[in-house]
């Protein structure tokens, strides 16, 4: 351990860039874990140590790189500072992102179970599309592609109003609410979990201080 | 990754680079040398210096520190002044070279050295007095240095005092080191830093200045040489290893104290040639909350054997074995210091309960913060100083 102090590794940002991308690998194991189990009809109480296991590991992770940014800051003043408030905001919406994975297993432990409905299709595909995201937001995070990122917030944009509007209708549908609620809550956090994910792209491609928020002052995500 | 477009949202390429980054890392090694040979340059030229001066001249400087009393006390303010426990030792090392100062003298200047070197940290802990638990965590993370020293000094300054122990297992080691028992040692180093203290000396004395004038000129030109190469130094040395520093200090926070991290406050100030530095370094993350108070202590103790290179590599400029003793005097002290209060277990914690408690008290009342640094490191010495001398 002394020794290595002698040894060239990888620079502390780097290593905190490439810590943080775990952590979002983690995030989406723990959605397609819980979304498996909702839609799938895996059983619930097996998947609930493994996603909440995950989410420990978030957690822990976030604290880490928390004091490991806090480390950074002392040994190299303020250059960096935009640079590290920009990945304590990144690092709390990747937290989230792991408990709103734990909400949609709420559902499923609440013995709700979307296996074999008439609309599942729709549910797969959507979810489907969103695991996907997790993935464009880490290769965004490591490639730091500008055009890419616009394409991945265009897309956020777009899948959030699809939720918005399905949230809409099953509020004012004719279904009984035990059909309705469980699905409108479902897109409820599947919009959440989207807002989140264009918030970390965007921690990479905008200055500190509009981070969250529009050119109008008015924050971007309504929803966390 | 968020520097793609920088504060002003433009892309990384367009943010100009900042100056300390500009250096390249193969220039910036070579300069760390180059000013390394000039920190030789100033301790070689302070040494003859006071040589030149004369011997009347050298008693009426120094006579007044042969009471240990005044001479730790002069160590302590003078580090308080040049912020450096390196410079200030190094100086030391030059006069014990040049012969003015004796080693029976030297030795409690240079256990002052060590408690004014603890003032850094503790006026970047002040940094913190706004907000009460901040304020708490980083004094009381600061004045554990002052406290460990403070206590190392009162007991082993009476015990050097006594039994000269210390100053004997130094000139043991010297002989050991140089292969020789006496002043007949000549270091290798001396000779090639010689030419430009001659040509200084000589430059001087075209100016028209001889004798006392000459020396006194060369030895204020030898202190601001050590002194500006030391900051030199410490600024590229940081620049250089910050990366390694970064992960050191993370390797601290998650395996936690004990000799590891003993070592890692050792490795850092060694090549940063500065426990302030090490020590500085640690107040803010003590502050945030992220590095408790017990395994800051053994960084610091580290830090304080890591900073007694400086005195070691100034004794390889100055003349005769006298100054390699006083830098090992220097490097023994503080590792007695550690086996005498962190290897006996009773008295481990002693440090760290002083400094929660005077954290503690200086939460409740502010000023007594600002009143400890200013009594400690200013006014009492110079009082001691004031009656003793």
């Amino acid at each position: 351990m002394v020794l290595s102090f002698f040894k060239k590794g990888e620079s502390p940002l780097d290593r905190i860039s490439h810590e943080t991308v775990l952590m979002l690998g983690d995030a989406r194991h723990s959605f397609d874990l819980a979304s498996t189990a909702l839609l799938a009809g895996a059983d619930a109480s097996a998947v609930s140590s493994d996603i909440r296991a995950t989410d420990d590991r978030i957690n822990a992770a976030e604290q880490r790189l928390r004091s490991e940014l806090v480390v950074h800051i002392a040994v190299n003043g303020g250059d960096d500072i935009g640079v590290v408030m920009g990945y304590t905001l990144l690092l709390k919406k990747i937290e989230r992102i792991g408990d709103q994975a734990k909400n949609i297993l709420d559902l499923a432990e609440d013995g709700i179970s979307l296996s074999g409905a008439p609309d599942i299709e729709e549910f797969l595909t959507r979810r489907q599309t969103i695991s996907q995201m997790y993935v464009d937001a880490a290769d965004i995070l490591v490639s730091l592609d500008v055009d890419s990122a616009r394409q991945f917030l265009d897309r956020s944009m777009e899948m959030n109003r699809e939720c918005e509007q399905k949230i809409h209708d099953y509020m004012r549908s004719d279904e009984p609410g035990h059909w309705a609620v469980p699905r409108a809550v479902l897109h409820r956090y599947w919009k959440r979990i989207v807002a989140n994910l264009a918030g970390i792209v965007t921690s990479a491609i905008e200055p500190i201080q509009s981070l969250d928020y529009t050119d109008n002052g008015s924050t971007d995500i309504v929803d966390d | 990754m968020f520097e793609l477009h920088g504060r002003d949202g433009l892309a990384s390429s367009e943010v100009p680079p900042s100056n300390s980054r500009a250096i390249p890392r193969w220039f910036r090694g070579i300069l760390v040398l180059a000013i390394i040979y000039l920190f030789l340059v100033g301790v070689s030229s302070l040494e003859s210096g006071i040589k030149v001066m004369g011997a009347d001249t050298q008693e009426r400087l120094f006579s007044s520190v042969s009471n240990p009393i005044v001479g730790l006390f002069i160590g302590v303010v003078g580090t308080v002044l040049v912020q450096s426990s390196s410079a200030s030792t190094s100086l030391i090392v030059g006069l014990v070279a040049s012969g003015a100062l004796g080693l029976d003298q030297a030795v409690p200047m240079i256990m002052g050295a060590n408690i004014g070197t603890t003032v850094t940290n503790t006026l970047v802990s002040l940094g913190h007095v706004r907000q009460s638990q901040e304020f708490r965590r980083a004094l009381s993370a600061a004045t554990v240095h002052d406290f460990f020293n403070l206590m190392a000094v009162t007991i082993l300054l009476p015990f050097e005092l006594l039994t000269g122990r210390i100053s004997w297992l130094a000139s043991r080691t010297a002989e050991i080191l140089t292969g020789s028992g006496g002043s007949e040692w000549k270091s290798p180093i001396k000779a090639w830093v010689k030419h430009p203290v001659g040509w200084l000396k000589d430059g001087l004395k075209q100016a028209s200045l001889e004798d006392t004038s000459l020396g006194i000129s060369m030895v204020v030109i030898g202190i601001i040489v050590v002194v500006v190469s030391l900051i030199a130094v410490t600024k590229n040395m940081k620049a250089l290893i910050a990366e390694r520093l970064e992960a050191s200090m993370n390797r601290v926070l998650g395996r936690g104290g004990g000799l590891v991290a003993m070592v890692i406050g050792m490795l850092i100030t060694i090549s940063v040639q500065s426990s302030s530095i090490t020590t500085s370094i640690l107040i803010p993350m003590a502050a945030a909350g992220v590095i408790s108070l017990r395994n800051i202590y053994p960084v610091t103790l580290g830090a304080n054997v890591g900073t007694t290179i400086t005195a070691l590599l100034a004794a390889l400029a100055a003349s005769g074995s006298d100054a390699l003793t006083i830098a090992l005097v220097h490097t023994w002290f503080n590792v007695l210091g550690i086996v005498v209060l962190y290897g006996i277990p009773f008295l481990r914690p002693l440090p760290i309960r002083c400094a929660e408690l005077l954290a503690e008290l200086a939460v409740r009342r502010r000023s007594l913060a600002v009143g400890w640094v200013v009594s400690v490191f200013v006014i009492i010495p110079l009082l001691v100083i004031a009656i003793f001398r």
